[in-house]
């Protein structure tokens, strides 16, 4: 048996691995994630998928870049505006609304960075690192992102903008706006790191989900209560009124000291204290980032899984057979159901399923609370979209999910391949949950129309936006029960959203969005039309037909599912069955 | 003075409410091929986990190779090699890229980075698979893979969680014959398994973790003879000669962790239950 003696050990210990190489690893690890993600496909329709791929990415990157150029642009515009006009206070709203729009792009961007968002950084920690390399790591992984980017640009052009307004400001304004962007991206790092430990906690997921929608009704609604739609010019709006009145709030916030640290020319000591406290901001961002890193680093786990798991006491020893039977006895039905046994069960599986996601049943009843607010708002006076406009906007959050239908499913989507079930059933029973909850949601938004209109909304109105519900409702069943078939992919609630995503479903993703945007986009063109014309029966007419090939597409897609399964098996194995 | 490779003090896991590992204390030497059994959800991968430095402990301390992991973990991290429970590998890579993202991890240089990495893969019969991203290997070639990982920069502890699980029987023979070469040179390995017949032949000392705590430790040689005192006492024949009776591993697991908390067989008679089935 062969001895080590602890001393040989240790001297063995002592030369560190070079900081460079381990840095260079990593980079090289996340290009070769990148170039392989997205050069190399599987399966059929390579060729097509890359061309597609390639051809919404042209489409899509357009619009991006305007949103990046356009609030660059606006930055430089501002910060010149403020010095130029002698309005110097004005800086610290353009800075904090910079960081604002880094924490915006920063939440919404993950969606269209590239496939390195798949690298799970914590996993790291299994590799000989100290915690200031993992740390250095950590900072460096994910630098290159939009948000980073465009706060980075934001910055750079109000730079410029006040350089040219005052030369003298040049300086100052490049050394204090670099401080402010490292401490906006600590502070990015650091509200994505604690999230993400928070996140994994379903309570709070359910808890920040409630929260965030009582957010967004709550400032929708104290915004309409200041600026009445009828009211405009009297009193303002909140957004602008917090704009305006943001300077003195500011103050003590990293903003109004980078503003100050710009500004206080003629005091140097004054702007060396807001220079310092911007630093000291920094510093702060960076160690609440540290902490939470060096938990991980240390090893933490992070589901709350295991530590539900059911402790066995007194009252849970095992049950004797005939407490067990009639346990049964008493859970089983006593009535016939009203669908056919597997379509029952699925559809029973399926409402346990939404019974326990609290944060659904929030993203399902929050739109609703906007069609109020649109009420006073974007449709004020305008009566006659107000129906086709609230049912459009309820029905784009939802029929989402009939795109992904087995997503959740993940590995447990064998049991509906192994069991003696027609899998056409399985759908039924999925399709029905959603219609059940679409249906009941454009239901309560028609009532809501109904009960806010001061004017009875026209008979020929509410004909053509049934059939245009039915229509779009029916199309998207199909297309996206198509969709599930052909493309599934396996979606863990809970975990970061830009780890679960490929640029193959990113493509679909966006695809979907343009499918869904476009057959709600379809309602006005056709108002228009019809009051064009002067006949309001012309939207039935047109959706009638829609709405009748809708349906039967779905109708023929379900009867073809079995089939249409069974030749996607190893997609679903793929995607879906691999551990 | 030896100092073991693995030893642990009072090792303690909880999460929440509930203790997933309690007071284990674990004394592996160099050189030992030792195996980690117990029953589903007793406290396996969670100690192995802490052993390796993926999960912090929640009280009690861990030495390996005599350096504290908690104090020394990049140092304990460079001698240790580990086939975690998921893997832990980056799918959009191959197997060739990922073994090089690997050795350049552990600090080996280019060269013998790119030398190791060949043969491993040929070793591991991957050679051939260039050009498939690590996503589209079957179960058994991932954890061929992963175990050519844990071993690139030659660790002196190796950790394997299930190392064998979904291997066919000729790469399984490759791969015992690989890690008993590293015995031979010097290694520790630290397995779970749950196929006991592996163990049996594999292992030289073994430990058996029941509902979170150490239930028995030793070589098979001396968890054989505390069973056969066990049975003695039962039988009330304490001053018997041993039994030459040479009982296999499972029985002596089935002894140690067959039973519930309150003494109860844990596994029903199947006569009692289940009479439905054909």
């Amino acid at each position: 048996m062969a001895e080590l003696d602890a001393t040989k050990l240790a001297s063995r210990f002592v030369r560190d691995i070079p900081v460079r190489t381990q840095l260079l690893a990593v980079a090289w690890l996340r290009w070769r994630i990148f170039v392989n993600s997205t050069f190399r496909r599987r399966g059929t329709g390579r060729a097509a998928g890359l061309v597609l791929a390639i051809l919404v990415r042209i489409t899509v990157w357009p619009f991006l870049a305007l949103m990046v150029i356009g609030p660059v642009g606006g930055s430089g515009f501002l910060a010149w505006a403020a010095i130029a006009n002698n309005h110097p206070q004005r800086l610290a709203s353009l800075l904090a609304g910079i960081m604002l729009l880094w924490l915006f792009v920063n939440i919404n961007g993950q969606s269209v960075t590239a496939a390195i968002s798949s690298f799970d950084p914590s996993s790291l920690i299994r590799f000989p690192l100290r915690f200031g390399r993992y740390l250095t790591l950590r900072i460096f992984i994910g630098l290159l992102t939009p948000s980073t980017i465009v706060g980075c640009l934001a910055l750079l052009a109000a730079a410029v903008g006040i350089g040219v307004a005052d030369p003298a400001l040049a300086l100052p304004a490049v050394v204090v706006l670099a401080v402010y962007a490292l401490a906006n991206i600590f502070l990015m790092r650091m509200i994505g790191a604690w999230f993400e430990r928070w996140l994994a906690n379903r309570r709070f997921r359910e808890f920040f989900s409630a929260l965030m929608a009582l957010s967004a009704v709550g400032f929708q609604l104290l915004n309409y209560q200041r600026a009445p739609a009828h009211a405009y010019g009297g009193r303002t709006s909140l957004i602008l009124s917090l704009v305006r009145g943001s300077g003195a709030g500011l103050r003590w916030l990293p903003p109004g000291f980078a503003a100050h640290a710009i500004l206080e020319r003629s005091h140097p000591f004054a702007a060396i204290a807001n220079f310092a406290a911007l630093a000291a901001s920094a510093t702060l961002f960076a160690a609440v980032f540290a902490i939470r890193m060096h938990k991980q680093f240390l090893g933490e786990y992070l589901s709350d899984s295991q530590g539900s798991r059911a402790k066995p006491g007194a009252g849970q020893r095992r049950r004797s057979l005939a407490q067990r039977a009639s346990l049964v006895a008493s859970t089983a039905p006593t009535v016939r159901p009203a669908f056919a046994p597997i379509v029952a069960a699925c559809l029973h599986k399926e409402w346990l399923t939404l019974r326990g996601n609290g944060a659904q049943v929030i993203a399902m009843l929050t739109p609703l609370f906007f069609v109020v607010i649109l009420n006073r708002t974007m449709f004020a006076g305008q009566s006659t979209y107000f129906l086709p406009g609230a049912i459009a906007y309820v029905l784009f959050g939802v029929l989402a999910g009939l795109y992904n239908v087995f997503g959740a499913d993940g590995l447990g989507v064998q049991v509906y391949l192994l069991a003696p079930v027609r899998l056409r059933d399985v759908i039924v029973a999925k399709n029905l949950m959603s219609l059940t909850m679409i249906v009941a949601e454009a239901g309560l938004a028609w009532l809501l129309v109904s009960l806010l209109t001061r004017a009875p909304i026209p008979l020929a109105m509410q004909v053509s936006t049934g059939l245009w519900t039915i229509f779009v409702i029916a199309a998207n069943l199909a297309l996206g029960t198509m969709r599930s078939i052909q493309a599934p992919r396996r979606f863990i609630p809970g975990q970061m959203r830009g780890r679960q995503t490929t640029p193959t479903n990113r493509t679909s993703g966006l695809l979907i969005l343009l499918v869904l945007f476009g057959s709600m986009a379809l309602q006005f063109p056709v108002t228009l039309l019809s009051r064009y014309f002067g006949d309001p029966w012309l939207g039935a007419w047109i959706f009638g037909p829609l709405a009748a090939a809708a349906v039967m597409a779905y109708a023929l897609l379900l009867r073809n599912a079995e089939q249409l399964i069974m030749a996607h098996r190893d997609v679903f194995a793929e995607e879906l069955c691999k551990v | 003075m030896t100092t073991p490779a693995i030893d642990t003090t009072a090792l303690t896991r909880r999460f929440g409410d509930f203790t997933a590992v309690q007071d284990v204390n674990l004394r592996v030497d160099a050189g030992q091929f030792f195996g980690f059994l117990g029953p589903n959800g007793a406290g396996k991968s969670t100690t192995i986990k802490m052993l390796t430095g993926l999960l912090a402990p929640t009280s009690g301390t861990i030495r390996i190779l005599g350096e504290d992991l908690k104090q020394n973990s990049a140092d304990v991290k460079r001698q240790i090699g580990v086939v975690p429970e998921g893997m832990a590998l980056f799918g959009r890579l191959t197997a060739e890229e990922y073994l090089r993202f690997v050795g350049r991890m552990y600090g080996l240089d280019r060269a013998t980075t790119m030398q190791r990495t060949q043969e491993l893969l040929d070793f591991m019969h991957l050679a051939d698979e260039q050009k498939k991203l690590i996503t589209d290997f079957s179960h058994g070639m991932q954890k061929k893979l992963a175990l050519a990982a844990a071993v690139i920069h030659g660790p002196k502890v190796l950790f394997l969680d299930e190392p064998f699980e979904g291997v066919d029987a000729v790469a399984a023979g490759t791969l015992k014959a690989m890690l008993l070469r590293m015995i031979a040179r010097g290694a520790t390995i630290f397995l779970t398994s749950h196929v006991l017949e592996i163990v049996e032949r594999l292992c030289t000392h073994v430990a058996i973790i029941h509902r979170g705590q150490l239930v028995a430790q030793g070589s098979l040689e001396e968890l054989r003879a505390g069973a056969d005192r066990r049975e003695r006492a039962e039988r009330g024949e304490e001053n018997a000669p041993a039994s030459e009776r040479m009982r296999s591993l499972e029985e002596i697991f089935l002894e140690v962790v067959g039973t519930d908390r309150e003494g109860n067989p844990a596994a029903t008679a199947p006569e009692q239950e289940l009479s439905w089935l054909s």
